[in-house]
C-alpha cells in the first residue's frame, strides 16, 4: 500500500488542500532530547520530519520513546534540547492549545471520546478555538464526508458507539481545525483485525484529504504497509528511516523490530 | 452501506423521536399550566407560602445547577450566595435605604464580584477538595454575620420591611410567588440557552474529562469561573428575593450546610443533565418536606420521612427522575432491534461472498 514518494519531497505546486507555506517539512523534530523527572533520558537527539501529504510511522520496541515523540511534539512535554518547528515556525515553548492553534492535532491513545455528549457535541468540541461559524459548518461537511458514520449517528451518545465507530469520531473532530499534521497514538489499540483494517484506510483517507500524519503504532507491520515513511526508533534514537516499503522488505530489521516472518501478512 | 432494513430501523427510530418530543412539550406545558394556575387556586395562606417556599428551592437548585449541572463541581456551600444576596439586600434596605428590587439587583451583582476571587480559589482544586472548600467558605460566613451585630443584626437577626405595605398577607404571597416564577422562567432560559451553546459544550466536556477538554483547547478554567458566577448571581438572587418575602433574616438559616445540601439533593434527584432536573427535583423533595413537617410537627421525624424518600429515588432512578422516566418512554416506544453494527446475517453473507470469490 506504500506509496513510491521519496523521503523528502519538495510540495508539488497547488497541491490540494496541503497549507503549507513552503517549508519542506510540515513538523520537524530537530536533535529532541527529552524525558521524565530525574530519570534518564527517553529521546537522545532525535529527528524525525513529516513531509506534507505523507503518513510517517514510527516503529520500535516498548520502551524505545514512540509515545514521547507525540508528548513532545504536541507540547505535553517539553523537551531539554532540541526544536519543534511547524511548517517552518518554532512552537518548541509553545502549550498544547497554542500548537493546536499552529496546525497540530492529537489523537490520544484510548477512546478518547466524549461517552456521555453527542456525536455532534464531541465534533463541534474539535473546532471550539474556531470563531468563525461558517468555516465550522465547511468542516464539519467535510469531515462528515470523510467518515460518514458521523453524519449517521450524529444526534447519538458517542459512547454508544462501538470502538472503531469511536476512533471515527476521534479522527473527525481533529480534522475540525483543518490541522496541518495530526498525530496518531496507536489508532488500533484494543481494536478487532478487521476494525483495525478499516482505521488504516481512514488513515489514508486522512492522508489524501491534505493532512499529513504522524503515527505511533504497536501494529508494526501493518502500519509500515499503511505509511509512507517509516522510522524505526531504538534506545531514544533514529535507528534506521526511509521508504515503508523498504523497512518492510530489509529482512534484517523484519527479524528485529517487525516480529520475523517477512512477507507473512499478521 | 445503508440496506432496507436498516432504513426501516432509522425510520422508526425518527418516529419515536418525534413521538418523545411531543410527550416532552405535553408534559412541560401541563407543569407551566400548573405552576401558573396554583395560586389562583387557594385563598389559604399557609398553601400560598408554601408554594413560594418551593419555588425558593426550585430557584436555588437551578442557581446550583448552572455550576453542579454543567461542569460536574459538586459545591455543599451554595448557601453562602444564597445568604450573601439574602443579607446584601437586607442591609442596602434597612441600612441604606435603598428601594428594595433595586437593592435586591445590586446585591446579586455584589454577589457575582464576591464569587470571583472565591471560584478562582475554590476551583484550583477538584473534587472532594473543592467540596470542602465550599463548606468552609458557608461556615465562615456564617461566623462573620454572626460577630458584626451592629451591621447584619448578628444572632438576633435583621428584619426587612415590606417590599408592598399595601398588601394583605395572602397577596403579598401571591405576588412574591409569580416574582419567583418569573426568575425562574428567565434561569431556565439562560441555562437552556448555554446548554445549546458553544460555551456550554465546553462546560459540558469539563465535566466529562477536564484534561482532554483542555487538550481540544477548551479554556477550561475561565469555562468555570464564568459557571461559577452566573451560579452565584442567580443563587444570590434567590436569596435576596427570599429576604424581601420573608423579611426576617437569621445567619443559622441564612448560612446553613443544611440549605445547601438541599440544592445539591434536589438537582441529583431530578437530573442535574436535565433543564427542569432541578425544578422537578424541588418540586418532590420540597413538596415531601412540607408535607412530612405539617404531618409530624415539631419532632424530627419529617427529617426521617425525607431521608427515606432519597434512599428510594437513589436506590431506584440513580440518574435522577427524569433520565428514569425518559427511559420508561423509551422501553415503551419503539425499539432499535440491536446495538451491533453489522448482524450476524451481515457476517454470513459476506462470509459467502469472500468464499465465492476466492479461485
Amino acid at each position: 500500500m506504500a506509496s513510491e514518494q521519496p523521503t523528502s519531497p519538495a510540495p508539488e505546486p497547488g497541491s490540494g488542500t496541503t497549507r503549507a507555506t513552503g517549508a519542506a517539512n510540515l513538523l520537524e523534530l530537530n536533535g529532541i532530547e527529552a524525558g521524565y523527572g530525574r530519570a534518564a533520558l527517553v529521546l537522545r537527539g532525535l529527528t524525525v520530519k513529516v513531509p506534507p501529504r505523507t503518513i510517517v510511522c514510527l516503529v520500535g520496541p516498548n520502551g524505545a520513546g514512540k509515545s514521547t515523540v507525540l508528548r513532545v511534539a504536541s507540547g505535553m512535554l517539553t523537551p531539554r534540547a532540541g526544536q519543534v518547528l511547524v511548517d517552518g515556525v518554532d512552537v518548541t515553548r509553545q502549550g498544547p492549545q497554542e500548537r493546536l492553534a499552529s496546525g497540530l492535532a492529537h489523537v490520544l491513545q484510548g477512546h478518547s471520546v466524549f461517552p456521555e455528549m453527542t456525536v455532534e457535541e464531541n465534533i463541534r468540541l474539535g473546532a471550539y478555538s474556531v470563531k468563525d461559524r461558517a468555516l465550522i459548518a465547511e468542516r464539519t461537511a467535510f469531515v462528515k464526508d470523510l467518515f460518514p458514520v458521523v453524519g449517521e449517528r450524529w444526534s447519538s451518545l458517542a459512547g454508544l458507539l462501538s470502538g472503531g465507530q469511536q476512533k471515527q469520531v476521534e479522527f473527525a473532530r481533529s480534522l475540525m481545525v483543518d490541522p496541518k499534521v495530526v498525530l496518531l497514538d496507536e489508532p488500533s489499540m484494543g481494536l478487532d483485525p478487521k476494525t483495525t483494517a478499516a482505521v488504516f484506510e481512514q488513515i489514508v483517507t486522512m492522508r489524501d484529504a491534505g493532512t499529513a500524519v504522524l503515527l505511533v503504532e504497536q501494529n508494526a507491520r501493518r502500519a509500515l504497509e499503511t505509511a509512507d515513511i517509516g522510522c524505526v526508533l531504538d534506545l531514544g534514537r533514529l535507528h534506521i528511516t526511509g521508504p515503508a516499503a523498504d523497512l518492510l522488505a530489509d529482512p534484517e530489521l523484519s527479524a528485529l523490530y517487525l516480529g520475523g516472518r517477512p512477507h507473512e501478512r499478521t | 452501506m445503508r440496506n432496507a432494513s436498516e432504513t426501516l430501523e432509522l425510520e422508526r427510530a425518527l418516529t419515536g423521536a418525534r413521538w418523545l418530543t411531543a410527550a416532552r412539550v405535553i408534559a412541560l406545558l401541563a407543569l407551566a399550566a400548573v405552576l401558573v394556575v396554583f395560586p389562583q387556586t387557594t385563598k389559604v395562606g399557609y398553601l400560598l407560602s408554601t408554594g413560594v417556599v418551593i419555588l425558593n428551592y426550585a430557584v436555588t437548585a437551578t442557581g446550583w445547577n448552572f455550576m453542579g449541572g454543567f461542569t460536574g463541581y459538586i459545591s455543599l456551600g451554595h448557601a453562602a450566595y444564597f445568604g450573601l444576596g439574602a443579607y446584601g439586600t437586607g442591609i442596602l434596605v434597612v441600612k441604606a435605604g435603598v428601594s428594595p428590587f433595586l437593592a435586591l439587583a445590586l446585591a446579586a451583582l455584589i454577589v457575582a464580584v464576591i464569587a470571583v476571587p472565591i471560584g478562582i480559589a475554590a476551583l484550583r482544586v477538584r473534587g472532594a477538595s473543592f467540596v470542602i472548600v465550599t463548606i468552609a467558605f458557608v461556615l465562615i460566613l456564617l461566623l462573620m454575620f454572626q460577630s458584626m451585630g451592629s451591621i447584619t443584626g448578628g444572632s438576633g437577626g435583621l428584619s426587612l420591611p415590606r417590599p408592598f405595605p399595601d398588601l394583605i398577607r395572602t397577596d403579598h404571597h401571591r405576588t412574591f410567588y409569580y416574582i419567583y416564577l418569573g426568575l425562574l422562567a428567565v434561569m431556565l432560559l439562560a441555562w437552556w440557552a448555554i446548554d445549546r451553546s458553544r460555551f456550554g459544550m465546553g462546560l459540558k466536556a469539563v465535566r466529562e474529562d477536564e484534561d482532554k477538554a483542555r487538550s481540544l483547547g477548551v479554556p477550561t478554567t475561565g469555562a468555570k469561573l464564568v459557571a461559577f458566577i452566573l451560579s452565584a448571581f442567580f443563587t444570590g438572587l434567590g436569596g435576596g428575593l427570599y429576604a424581601l418575602w420573608f423579611g426576617d433574616l437569621d445567619p443559622v438559616f441564612q448560612f446553613s450546610i443544611m440549605m445547601g445540601a438541599y440544592m445539591v439533593l434536589m438537582s441529583l434527584l431530578g437530573g442535574v443533565r436535565s433543564l427542569f432536573g432541578p425544578l422537578l427535583g424541588a418540586l418532590v423533595v420540597g413538596i415531601a418536606i412540607e408535607f412530612f413537617k405539617a404531618q409530624y410537627g415539631d419532632t424530627q421525624f419529617h427529617l426521617v420521612a425525607t431521608g427515606l424518600l432519597l434512599a428510594v429515588v437513589v436506590l431506584f432512578m440513580p440518574e435522577g427522575v427524569i433520565p428514569a422516566v425518559k427511559g420508561l418512554f423509551a422501553r415503551f416506544g419503539p425499539q432499535a432491534s440491536s446495538i451491533r453494527e453489522i448482524s450476524a446475517a451481515d457476517l454470513a453473507a459476506e462470509r459467502d461472498a469472500e468464499e465465492a470469490s476466492k479461485p
